[in-house]
C-alpha cells in the first residue's frame, strides 16, 4: 500500500501541534524558538505533499522560500535573544513578558 | 516498501519532535530537532523532492541550527528549572487542547473524501532542480527577489544586533586602531548622556579622553 | 528477484567502497608520517614490517587496547554522540562519487555503474553532509568541559562554516558549466577534448578557490589552529582517548579524501584517462579497471598535495584565517561566479 496524501497531511498535523504544545509549555526562549521552526516545517511538509500528489510544483517553490524566510528570522532572532541576555542574564520567557528590566 | 518507509520517517520524526518538547536541557532539544529535520528530508525524497531535500538539510540542519547550538553554547543556557509562580493548569490544558486539535483534524482527513484532481503519487519530474529553477526564475521571480532583499536586511538586523555599544571599562586593553567613542567624552560641552558616536583619529586620543592607560594600545 | 540482485549489488559496492577508504585512509596516514619525515630531514616510521607497511595495523591495535578515559563532569551522551557524527558524515558522502563507466563484469553479461548511489543532486548533497559534519566537533568541543576543548571546537567550527560558503560558491561555475548537478553527468561532460575538457582548465580560478576552502573545510595546515598541538593542547579532542579520538582521527583523514575525491570528480575529470576510450574501448572490463586506477591516482595526488603543504606552510592565526574566508576568498568566488555566467552566456548566445 503506498502512502496516501492524508498520511502526509495527519504527520504534518501531529508535527504543528507538538509545536504549538511546546511553544505554550517551554520556558526557555531558545526552546519556544525551536518549537516554531518545528511547526514551520510541519507547514512545509504540507506543502510538498502537494506539490507531490497534485504534480504542481509551486508547492516546492514556496517551501524554498519558506526555509529562506525562517533562516532570516533565525538569524534576526537569535540576535534579539542574545540582546535580551545581555540585559537580563536570563532566558526566561515569563521573566521578560512583564518587559521590565 | 514505501509505507514501511513512511511509518519509520514518520515515527522517527514524531519521535524527535516529543524529544524536542519533553527535554529540558536545550542542548538536547537542538540535537532533537536535527533528528526531525533529517528525517523530515528523507520523507522529501519519497515525495519526489531531491532538491527541497538537499536544500532542507543544508538551510535547517546545516545552518539554522549551527547557529542555535551556536548560542546555546555561547550563553551557556542550563537546564530549565522547575517554574515558581506558574499557572500550574497550564500543561496539563496544553495538552488537552492538542488532542482536541489532532481529534478535529483527524476527522476531517477521514471524512473528507472528494478531491477535485485525483491525487497520486506517481513518481515524476517536478522536483528535480531543472523545474525548480526555471519556476524560480520565470514565473515566480517576484517573491525571488522580495527573498533576497529580506535576506539583506536579516545580515544588516543580525550585525546591528549584535555590535557591543558601551563605554569601555578602565581596565580593558584597546585593540589598535581607530576608535568610536560617544560625543558626551569627546566634547565637554554636551549633555553627559549624549550618545552619539564620534570617530576617533587614533587609539591614543581615544585612550587618553577615556583615562586608559595610551600604552595598551601599542601594537604587541 | 531483480530487486534482490539489485540490493545484493548495492551491498557488495558499499562494502567494497568501505573497504577500500578504510585503507586509502589508513596507508595516508602513514604516508603523510613518512613524507613529512623525508621533508624534515628524517625518517618516518619503517620499522613495523617492510618500510612500515603494517605501521596502520599496529597504530589500530593501540587504539583498540588503549585505556578509554571519559571525563567525570561532561555530558555523556553527547560526548559518545560527537565522534559518531563526525565520522558517519565523513562516511556518508562516499556513495556519490563516480569511481567508473559502467562496466561490465568480465564472464557475465552483467554491466555495472561503478557508483553506489545516483541521485541527481549529488553535488547538493555532499554539501548538505559536510556542513552536518560541523555538529561532531562543535558539541566534542562542549560536551568535553574543558575550556581549551570549548574554544578549539568554536574555533574550528567557525572555521568550518565560514569556508563552507567559498566553498559552494566556487562549485557554482562548475555547475555552470556543467548544466547539470549530478556527478556522473559531470564527469561524462569531461571526456572530450583528449582531456583538455576537465574543468581545472576552463575554471582555473574555481579550482583554486575550491581547493583552498577545502584545506580550510578539512582543518589541515595552514589552517590547523584549532587542533595544533602547540596551541590548544589538542584542540577539540584534547577529551577523547582511545577508540573515539580514532574516530575522529579517521574522519579527518576520510573529510580529506572526500574533499580530494570532489576535487578529482569535478575538475580533474574524475575516472577520464586521456587516452583511454580509443585503446580499450567503452564498457569493456580493462577500460573500467583503466579508469578506476585513474581515479584512485588522482585522488592520490590531491592527498600528496595535502601532505606536501602540511611539512611546508607555517599556520595561519585565527583572526587571519577568518578574515581572508570572509574578505578575500568569498568575493573572489563570487567574481568567478559572475565571469564564469558572463563567458557562458556569451557562448551560448553568440
Amino acid at each position: 500500500m503506498e502512502p496516501q496524501l492524508s498520511w502526509y497531511l495527519a504527520l504534518s498535523a501531529i508535527l504543528f501541534t507538538i509545536g504549538v504544545t511546546g511553544v505554550i509549555i517551554k520556558r526557555n526562549v531558545i526552546a519556544m524558538f525551536m518549537c516554531i521552526e518545528l511547526m514551520l516545517n510541519a507547514v512545509n511538509l504540507t506543502f510538498v505533499a502537494f506539490a507531490s500528489f497534485f504534480q504542481d510544483v509551486t508547492g516546492q517553490l514556496f517551501v524554498f522560500i519558506v526555509m529562506t524566510v525562517a533562516a532570516a528570522e533565525a538569524a534576526v532572532g537569535l540576535g534579539i535573544i542574545i540582546a535580551i541576555f545581555r540585559n537580563r542574564e536570563s532566558l526566561d520567557v515569563d521573566e521578560a513578558s512583564i518587559l521590565k528590566l | 516498501m514505501l509505507a514501511l518507509l513512511f511509518i519509520l520517517f514518520a515515527g522517527l520524526a514524531i519521535g524527535c519532535a516529543l524529544a524536542v518538547v519533553a527535554q529540558r536541557n536545550p542542548l538536547y532539544s537542538a540535537i532533537s530537532l536535527i533528528g526531525v529535520f533529517i528525517s523530515l528530508a528523507c520523507l522529501y525524497i519519497m515525495l519526489a523532492a531531491p532538491f527541497i531535500a538537499a536544500v532542507q538539510v543544508i538551510v535547517y540542519a546545516g545552518a539554522i541550527m549551527v547557529l542555535v547550538v551556536f548560542v546555546i553554547m555561547l550563553l551557556n543556557v542550563e537546564q530549565q528549572e522547575r517554574g515558581r509562580t506558574r499557572l500550574k493548569f497550564l500543561v496539563p490544558t496544553a495538552v488537552v487542547l492538542a488532542a482536541v486539535l489532532i481529534a478535529e483534524v483527524a476527522f476531517i482527513l477521514v471524512t473528507v473524501q472528494e478531491f477535485r484532481v485525483n491525487p497520486t503519487a506517481s513518481p515524476s519530474d517536478i522536483g528535480i532542480t531543472n523545474s525548480i529553477g526555471s519556476g524560480l526564475f520565470t514565473r515566480y521571480l517576484l517573491p525571488f527577489e522580495i527573498t533576497s532583499i529580506l535576506l539583506l536586511m536579516a545580515i544588516v538586523g543580525a550585525m546591528t544586533l549584535a555590535r557591543r555599544g558601551g563605554l569601555l571599562s578602565p581596565d580593558a586593553r584597546l585593540i589598535p586602531g581607530a576608535q568610536t567613542l560617544p560625543l558626551h567624552l569627546v566634547d565637554p560641552s554636551a549633555a553627559p548622556d549624549d550618545l552619539r558616536p564620534v570617530e576617533m583619529e587614533s587609539s591614543e586620543e581615544a585612550a587618553r579622553l577615556l583615562g586608559v592607560d595610551p600604552r595598551l594600545t601599542r601594537k604587541e | 528477484m531483480d530487486t534482490a540482485i539489485d540490493v545484493v549489488l548495492k551491498l557488495v559496492a558499499i562494502t567494497v567502497a568501505f573497504v577500500v577508504v578504510l585503507l586509502v585512509v589508513a596507508y595516508t596516514v602513514l604516508a603523510e608520517r613518512r613524507i613529512l619525515g623525508f621533508i624534515q630531514g628524517r625518517l618516518g616510521p619503517n620499522r613495523v614490517g617492510y618500510g612500515g607497511m603494517l605501521q596502520p595495523f599496529a597504530d589500530l591495535l593501540k587504539f583498540i587496547l588503549k585505556e578509554d578515559i571519559v571525563p567525570d563532569k561532561s555530558t555523556r551522551f553527547i560526548y559518545f554522540l560527537a565522534p559518531v557524527i563526525a565520522t558517519m558524515a565523513a562516511l556518508m558522502t562516499m556513495i556519490v562519487y563516480p569511481f567508473g563507466p559502467r562496466t561490465g563484469i568480465p564472464f557475465t553479461s552483467i554491466t555495472i555503474p561503478l557508483v553506489i548511489a545516483h541521485f541527481d543532486v549529488g553535488l547538493l548533497y555532499v554539501l548538505g553532509i559536510t556542513s552536518v559534519g560541523v555538529y561532531g566537533i562543535a558539541l566534542a568541543g562542549w560536551s568535553s568541559n574543558n575550556k581549551y576543548s570549548l574554544m578549539g571546537g568554536l574555533r574550528s567550527s567557525a572555521q568550518m562554516i565560514s569556508y563552507e560558503l567559498a566553498l559552494g560558491l566556487s562549485l557554482i561555475g562548475v555547475i555552470m558549466l556543467a548544466g547539470t548537478l549530478d556527478l556522473a553527468q559531470i564527469v561524462e561532460l569531461q571526456s572530450n577534448w583528449r582531456g583538455f575538457h576537465w574543468f581545472i582548465f576552463l575554471q582555473p580560478l574555481g579550482f583554486l578557490i575550491y581547493l583552498i576552502a577545502a584545506i580550510a573545510e578539512t582543518n589541515r595546515v595552514p589552517f590547523d589552529l584549532p587542533e595544533a598541538e602547540t596551541e590548544l593542547v589538542a584542540g577539540f579532542h584534547t577529551e577523547y582517548s582511545a577508540m573515539k579520538f580514532a574516530l575522529f582521527f579517521l574522519a579527518e583523514y576520510i573529510n580529506m579524501f572526500t574533499v580530494s575525491m570532489l576535487a578529482t570528480t569535478l575538475f580533474l575529470g574524475g575516472w577520464n584517462v586521456p587516452f583511454a576510450e580509443s585503446i580499450f574501448g567503452r564498457g569493456t572490463f580493462l577500460f573500467g579497471l583503466v579508469s578506476a586506477i585513474g581515479f584512485l591516482l588522482k585522488v592520490i595526488f590531491f592527498l600528496f598535495i595535502y601532505i606536501w603543504l602540511r611539512g611546508t606552510l607555517p599556520r595561519f592565526r585565527f583572526d587571519q584565517l577568518m578574515s581572508f574566508g570572509w574578505k578575500f576568498l568569498l568575493p573572489l568566488a563570487l567574481l568567478n561566479i559572475f565571469i564564469t555566467a558572463t563567458l557562458v552566456y556569451f557562448s551560448y548566445n553568440f
